[in-house]
């Protein structure tokens, strides 16, 4: 392990941020922070920004899903299906971005205990996925039914009601119920997260396995190409788009229907329109089957409670459908033909695996070819069903809370609540039930809070403008976390790569090199999109540039040529949509949006993954 | 022996290889299987035989050889071995074929100027012997008349007293008089760009890939190793284009219509650098390979020559296939060892993966 200054970042300890940024780390609880009590150890660690769960810099309460990845990813590794040599993922925040970690390995007689478990545990998830599968939706379902059916009191009013007191006394205020009920979410957040690992790290696993088995025949196979063959085309995640594709054809033939969602309206003036009519009535009453769960999608990550779901950000799928209505009118197909996708992924594998010339060659590659397709569904289909519906729900009860703090003047505005880290929240819930308990006229600190919330927006603000650095710390001689190979693409090359962006002057940078995660060459003006929102700003034919991709930006992959993102794999979003529309993807480039700049004209090669800026944009 | 010793490509097969010559014999197969080749006849090996019997040439080959006397396993004796060639290149180009022969060959010569429609074809002469020696023996490119078409295919035959040849025969204690091989005589293809390619990745045996190497002209530039050519690395199964490297390349071999003759022409620097091939010229390429080894059943080493006046797809002829020799040879190995893939997967949750960083 070279520990040479030439090979690593700024050390964590000693890493200054911006003084605009002062006073940012009161907003994170202080064991997500870097710290002098621990600096040995967080020293012998490389620590990375995690640009696919916090590309942008967190708010305080949506910090809690990060949390609690950190618990549940990590516990699967070590505790429960007891990876052997691999460890967790650790966190730590700087200047509002998070870094992450793998854990340095466990002492040899651990590896040797794991390895026992791990012999004993994970044939069975791999033999009974199926039924596991049937399991695990079952209960989540449950727990999403369980928080949004929490009680969240929007007004304590001036007495407890009536009914609270007949025919007998319930015992406890609404006040209470806010407490209680926040203390619940928090729970069922917490538990949905530790679901959503629960089969992840095993189908990670199985993927890393079949690229090593199909390298070792096929030495030239491209991993776009292993992501082809194992990926699933009939997942969760896709379904929100097909229901808008099933919508949309609904609405053709009912010209009524078909005119009103072309027009150049607010989603709710067309609702407003639809109803007025009868073929419109029932297109809504068919929309309002689908609603729930297909419209609990994010209109972005689903991380961040400023990105808004379709359901309740309807402009979005209202404007997708208005282009999937008028490309049907012009004759286009608008849908993904699950059949075509599944036929082209049978003949690829195979024609390799005629290829292969030993029988018991074959055999095993069959082998380790159901052992990935048994599981990977899994990476698919839990994306939507906790970042997308699962957290819909959680952002629209937690704005129940911020609603009432807001009636009561704690907070500002609702949103404010998220200036708050988890375990303040409840102290302004206490502060807001206190003061209603204390009666008529009793003060709340809400100057305080308020003042607070200011500060740290100005905080974050402050942190949006910054490039934080890609990493921190010395890099790994090994890695044997699965997630930090496949999701997040460390390698010996990303290392390298982020190296080199870490040392340049980003203009002077003319080449990057990222994952080649789907074939294909253009060329064509970037559009960088570091926030979500600016999703609305891409031109067709252009190359989209962002620190990842989200799932439900999959309409906007018919208009672009590309993409490029600084994070992710080769079976990260990015990967697959552009694989999915055949438009060529490099991903895990590292610095794309700090190194280019929208209007760059900018070639890229998702077979080599390379990406090359042609021609500056004019400063 | 048979009494047949001229066809036409389209009545060979690979059955015919000790008849024509395994060019031949495979050009045909080729011809018969559907692909494009260039139309086409071939004279057989005994065709050498009767000229060699029937005239003069192998009386005064003998009489010449009577006094030859050289080691072929001494180094200084090459140069003996040089000028015997020299001499006995001579006779055999100084003599005529059977009268029956020759018209014969003009006869073929016409009918195929016919068949293409064009008057005093342009074609190459190639020799095929029975074995497969790459290399050895010679072919001449751009002949045009049916004089020259006679004259070359004896320049063919008299290629088997070349140096190489003479002292091969020598060290192997054959006769050095005799050496029959077959004629092709082929249609030119007027290349842009031509070259070779394999149909099993060179570097590593993996046969999920094609190779493709080619170069601006003819393919003797890639063939003979005179110029860097263009390389292209294709996945058989998805028909991505993995590698695409562009060579400079110094030079063209090309037909000079003032000299007559096959030469290097150093190509303009504008062009020097591009790639000689399109996308869909690769693509195209690709999907014959794969088709010709699924044919022969094994990896091949096909040359293909891309016509400049004939419009894609029309354009790809197949010049040449026969079977890849070092990993088409190599018995398929194990490399997974018999595991299962819960074997698989143990052993990649317990290997941490290495990372370089310098």
């Amino acid at each position: 392990m070279a520990n040479t200054s030439a090979a690593r970042f700024p050390d964590p300890h000693d890493f200054k941020v911006p003084k605009e940024l002062e006073g940012w780390e009161e907003m994170y609880p202080p064991q997500r922070l870097f710290s002098q009590d621990r600096a040995e150890w967080e020293k012998r660690h490389f620590w990375f920004q995690d640009k696919i769960h916090a590309p942008e810099p967190l708010y305080p309460l949506d910090d809690i899903f990060q949390e609690a990845w950190q618990i549940s990813l990590s516990g699967y590794t070590t505790r429960v299906f007891c990876i052997p040599p691999a460890q967790g993922i650790a966190q730590r925040l700087v200047g509002c971005y998070m870094y992450i970690t793998p854990v340095e390995p466990p002492p040899p007689e651990v590896i040797g205990q794991k390895a026992e478990l791990f012999g004993k545990r994970v044939p069975f998830v791999f033999q009974n996925y199926n039924k596991l599968w049937d399991e695990w939706i079952k209960k989540f379902k449950k727990l999403g039914g369980e928080m949004e059916s929490l009680s969240i009191p929007q007004d304590l009013g001036n007495f407890a009601p009536d009914d609270q007191i007949f025919p007998v006394p319930r015992g406890y205020t609404d006040a209470n119920v806010l407490i209680e009920s926040f203390n619940s979410i928090i729970s069922l957040i917490f538990r949905a997260w530790q679901y959503h690992f629960q089969y992840l790290n095993l189908a990670y696993l199985a993927y890393l396995m079949f690229v090593d088995t199909a390298k070792k025949l096929f030495p030239g196979i491209k991993e776009s190409t292993i992501g082809k063959m194992v990926a699933g085309a009939d997942v969760s995640m896709f379904r929100p788009e097909e229901e808008l594709c099933r919508l949309s054809r609904l609405a053709m033939g009912q010209k009524a229907v078909q005119d009103i969602l072309k027009k150049d309206l607010p989603a709710a003036d067309k609702i407003k329109a639809l109803q007025g009519n009868d073929a419109g009535r029932i297109w809504l009453e068919d929309l309002e089957r689908v609603k729930d769960p297909w419209f609990y999608v994010s209109c972005g990550s689903g991380w961040y409670h400023y990105e808004g779901s379709w359901i309740n950000k309807m402009d979005v799928p209202f404007s997708y459908l208005k282009s999937y209505i008028q490309r049907l009118e012009k004759g286009e197909k608008i849908e993904r033909s699950l059949t075509a996708i599944s036929e082209e992924r049978d003949r690829i594998v195979d024609e390799y695996r005629k290829l292969i010339k030993s029988d018991d060659d074959r055999k095993s590659f069959n082998d380790a070819y159901n052992v990935v397709r048994s599981i990977y569904v899994y990476a698919e289909d839990h994306l939507f069903w906790v970042e997308h519906w699962l957290h819909t729900i959680w952002f629209q009860k937690i704005r129940e809370f911020g609603n009432v703090l807001t009636k009561y003047n704690v907070l500002k505005k609702p949103d404010d609540i998220y200036l708050f880290n988890r375990f303040e929240v409840p102290m302004l819930l206490e502060d807001l039930a206190t003061a209603w308990a204390l009666g008529i006229g009793a003060p709340t600190r809400g100057k305080y809070w308020q003042e607070k919330a200011a500060k740290r927006e100005k905080i974050l603000a402050a942190a949006r403008k910054w490039n934080p650095v890609p990493a921190l710390g010395v890099p790994p001689a090994e890695v044997s976390e699965p997630f930090t190979i496949m999701l997040w693409g460390v390698t010996t090359d990303t290392v390298a790569e982020w190296l080199k962006g870490a040392d340049v002057e980003t203009k002077d940078v003319n080449q990057l090199k990222g994952f080649a995660s789907s074939a294909g060459i253009a060329e064509g003006p970037a559009r960088v999109l570091k926030l979500n929102e600016d999703i609305v700003k891409l031109q067709p034919g252009e190359i989209l540039v962002a620190p990842c991709t989200n799932p439900s930006w999959a309409p906007v992959f018919t208009n672009i040529k590309g993409a490029v993102t600084d994070i992710g794999g080769l079976t990260s979003h990015a990967a697959i949509v552009s694989r999915e529309y055949g438009l060529p993807a490099v991903t895990g480039t590292g610095v794309a949006t700090s190194v280019i700049k929208t209007g760059d004209i900018i070639k890229i090669d998702g077979s080599a993954g390379t990406v090359t800026i042609v021609k500056r944009a004019k400063a | 022996m048979a009494e047949k010793w001229i066809y036409w490509l389209r009545e060979l097969g690979t059955e015919h290889n000790n008849i024509v010559g395994k060019k031949c014999a495979n050009l045909g197969e080729m011809t018969k299987a559907g692909f494009h080749v260039p139309p086409g006849f071939a004279l057989g090996v005994d065709a050498y035989d009767r000229f060699m019997k029937e005239t003069v040439v192998t009386d005064r080959l003998l009489a010449f050889l009577k006094t030859f006397k050289a080691d072929a396993n001494k180094v200084a004796d090459t140069l003996k071995f040089e000028a015997a060639s020299n001499e006995m290149r001579k006779i055999v180009e100084s003599i005529k074929m059977p009268t029956d022969m020759e018209e014969t060959v003009k006869n073929y010569y016409a009918e195929l100027c016919k068949e293409t429609g064009k008057k005093n074809l342009f074609v190459a002469t190639r020799s095929a012997g029975p074995a497969s020696h790459p290399g050895q023996y010679e072919t001449y490119l751009n002949v045009s008349g049916a004089e020259d078409v006679v004259q070359n295919v004896i320049r063919v035959w008299s290629s088997t007293f070349n140096a190489r040849s003479v002292i091969a025969r020598a060290r192997l204690g054959l006769p050095l008089h005799y050496d029959p091989i077959g004629v092709a005589v082929l249609t030119m293809v007027d290349a842009k760009a031509a070259g070779v390619m394999f149909t099993v990745n060179p570097v590593n045996g993996d046969e999920s890939k094609i190779a493709i190497e080619a170069s601006f002209g003819f393919g003797e530039a890639v063939v003979s190793g005179n110029v860097t050519p263009d390389r292209y690395l294709i996945d058989k199964i998805t028909y991505e284009i993995d590698e695409k490297v562009i060579s400079d390349k110094a030079a063209e071999f090309a037909y000079n219509p003032q000299t007559k003759e096959m030469e290097y022409k150093e190509l303009p620097a504008d062009m020097r650098k591009l790639p000689c091939l399109e996308d869909r010229e690769i693509i195209e390429l690709t999907k014959i390979a794969k088709k010709v080894q699924d044919h022969f059943g094994c990896p091949q080493d096909i040359e293909y020559s891309i016509s400049g006046s004939l419009s894609f797809p029309e354009s790809i002829f197949l010049v040449q296939a026969r079977p890849e020799s070092v990993w088409g040879k190599k018995k398929k190995e194990s490399v997974l060892g018999k595991k299962s893939g819960w074997d698989l997967l143990l052993e990649k949750a317990t290997t941490p993966v290495k990372l370089k960083i310098s």
